[in-house]
């Protein structure tokens, strides 16, 4: 069997449909940032899930709440109980050294760029990081990562930080800073918006994409970005911005 | 010069004998671009049916370490949907198209197949050995009367070369030579075989289908005996050979036992596209290393012994 064995040690509530999940495996694992894992609860389902962060045994999930998996993990999980993880799955971010960097998320995106923004400033790189939220109470993790970098907020219906699109304030900030990488991970309109405008402006891109998976394996062909044959579980989740350009021909 | 790796296949003509199995990658134009570029000599598409199909839920796959286990539930969205992939892939793909199809009835086998050869597929492989599907695959084809009348009606409407695609239930002369009889041009054997996996330590089954197929290397000593003897009473039968090929040699082993060109599925989990060019630049070192011209010459040599 290809699962690992997670005992969950803590939850913590985020936002009203955002939890955190820390969770001690029987075995260590070393995934990057950017890549995931398969979770399966027996019984209920299995999802993929971005590492959030990771430390030998201890690894961390934030999860929105969507459906079945997410919903049962939200309302019935408590510490102490099993969860059954594989992975690490999929290819991650590859990380520049030295430089600046910038980290664009969109809700429950900033997972993976929380992770990142970690081993990021382990290697001595500038790091600013934005993070787009739609309201007030959905706000989450700023403070986390302020201690670990320059952090800006965006809020579409709010009053804290930025106001609009977190799309806006990367116009906005790029326009009078200079970065060696942009990392995203949000929406797709998010993640295709900010590929080209990152493309046009000759800026290297990577962003993280979701589609449904089932093998997690790359050969079920269920997570393909179409027309591309990309395989998501496999090519991804996160995919070099110029990869994507042909999908991008409309404005 | 270079041994030659084309092979004829009820008419169809591979650049090389590597095929890709049907429900890997095969539902959606661009992978099929892919697999064509990574060097398949033909491609079998996901088995499509008439209605769309959600298939199971999570988990739908396991990696054993010693093989795979799968139960997707035949998801795909139905041979109206299908059919703009599958035209898309005939107009810019080249090698040929393998159209896979499922059905509860003849009706359905019909109708399907009558969509995938207006979409252009270059041939149609009837599947009636999927093993956890109910009311399709093994269920159909363990009904042998049934099977053939599906085989003579798709035959019927199909100018293009119709393979049947076999379980190991199915893998015995007598009954292939039935389907032979029944007008199929040429048997794919074999597919998964009914197998489940129980976690121990949450002492449930892990897939939510719990009863899936199994695939990989372990399979493969069954896929081999399973063409052996198809080839040694049916010397004339196109076979493709599918089974835990995970590289050149695998692929070498199911065509000295009779394989005129070897399905590739699961193993590509391990070795991902790059096993196609594995395997046929392992075949074209081995003819050109033993003095062999083409890949023909090999096809059943195991008998000889
Ligand atoms: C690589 C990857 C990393 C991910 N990382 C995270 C993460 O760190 N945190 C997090 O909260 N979520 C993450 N997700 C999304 C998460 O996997 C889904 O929210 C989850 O699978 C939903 O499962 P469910 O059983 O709760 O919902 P379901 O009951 O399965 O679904 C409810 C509804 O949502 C739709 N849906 C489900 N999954 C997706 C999807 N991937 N794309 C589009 N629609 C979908 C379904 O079609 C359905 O309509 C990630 C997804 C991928 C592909
Ligand atoms: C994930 C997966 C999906 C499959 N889907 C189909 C399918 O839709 N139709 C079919 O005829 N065979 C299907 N098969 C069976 C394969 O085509 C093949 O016969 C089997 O996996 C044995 O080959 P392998 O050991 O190379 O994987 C599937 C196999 C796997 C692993
Ligand atoms: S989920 Fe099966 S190929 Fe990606």
């Amino acid at each position: 069997m290809n699962y690992r064995i997670g005992k969950i040690e803590g939850i913590r509530t985020l936002t009203k449909s955002i939890k955190e999940y820390e969770i001690v495996l029987d075995e260590p694992i070393n995934p990057e940032p950017g890549q995931f894992a398969m979770l399966w609860i027996p019984g209920v389902g299995e999802i993929p899930l971005s590492f959030a962060d990771a430390e030998t045994k201890r690894i961390k999930f934030i999860v929105a709440r969507v459906g079945k998996v997410t919903g049962h993990m939200h309302d019935k999980l408590r510490a102490g109980d099993k969860v059954f993880i594989r992975g690490p799955l999929g290819r991650g971010f590859t990380r520049i050294r030295g430089g600046r960097a910038l980290l664009v998320a969109g809700g429950y995106g900033l997972a993976p760029l929380y992770f990142l923004s970690r081993k990021l400033r382990s290697m001595e790189c500038g790091v600013k990081a934005l993070l787009g939220f739609k309201s007030d109470d959905e706000i989450f993790y700023v403070k986390e990562f302020e201690e670990l970098v320059e952090t800006e907020i965006s809020v579409e219906h709010g009053s804290s930080g930025h106001r609009g699109t977190v799309l806006d304030l990367f116009k906005d900030v790029i326009r009078v800073e200079r970065f060696n990488m942009v990392y995203a991970c949000g929406r797709e309109e998010l993640n295709l918006a900010l590929i080209r405008k990152c493309l046009r402006m000759g800026v290297p891109v990577e962003a993280s994409f979701e589609r449904i998976m089932r093998c997690g394996a790359g050969i079920c062909g269920s997570c393909s970005i179409e027309p591309l044959g990309i395989r998501v579980c496999r090519d991804g989740p996160v995919i070099d911005g110029s990869m994507i350009a042909p999908m991008l021909e409309a404005p | 010069m270079s041994p030659d790796l084309e092979v004829e296949l009820a008419g169809l003509r591979l650049r090389n004998p590597t095929i890709l199995a049907s429900g890997i990658l095969g539902s959606f134009y661009g992978l099929m671009k892919r697999v064509e570029d990574a060097g398949a000599g033909a491609i079998t598409t996901k088995t499509v049916t008439r209605e769309p199909r959600e298939g199971y839920p999570n988990p739908v796959f396991v990696d054993l370490g010693f093989g795979y286990l799968n139960a997707m539930g035949l998801p795909n969205p139905g041979i109206r949907e299908f059919s703009v992939e599958l035209r898309r892939a005939a107009r810019e793909i080249r090698i040929p198209l393998i159209a896979s199809i499922g059905g509860r009835n003849e009706e359905e086998f019909m109708d399907v197949a009558g969509r995938a050869l207006d979409a252009g597929c270059s041939g149609i492989e009837l599947n009636l050995s999927c093993p956890h599907v109910s009311g399709y695959g093994l269920e159909i084809g363990s009904d042998l009367q049934l099977a053939c009348s599906i085989i003579k009606a798709v035959k019927s409407i199909s100018s293009k070369p119709v393979f049947t695609k076999i379980s190991i239930h199915q893998a015995r002369p007598d009954i292939v030579s039935r389907y032979l009889g029944s007008g199929a041009d040429g048997v794919t054997a074999i597919n998964t075989i009914r197998a489940a996996a129980i976690c121990v330590e949450s002492m449930t089954p892990i897939l939510s289908n719990i009863i899936g197929g199994l695939s990989g290397p372990c399979i493969r000593p069954i896929a081999v005996a399973a063409i052996y003897e198809i080839r040694r009473e049916l010397p004339g039968v196109p076979i493709i050979g599918v089974g835990g090929v995970d590289g050149w040699r695998a692929a070498l082993e199911l065509i000295l036992a009779g394989a005129n060109a070897v399905g590739v599925g699961s193993a590509i989990a391990r070795k991902d596209l790059q096993i196609f060019g594995e395997i046929i630049e392992g075949l074209r070192r081995f003819l050109a290393e033993r003095g062999f011209k083409s890949i023909k010459e090999l096809v059943g040599y195991a008998h000889r012994s």
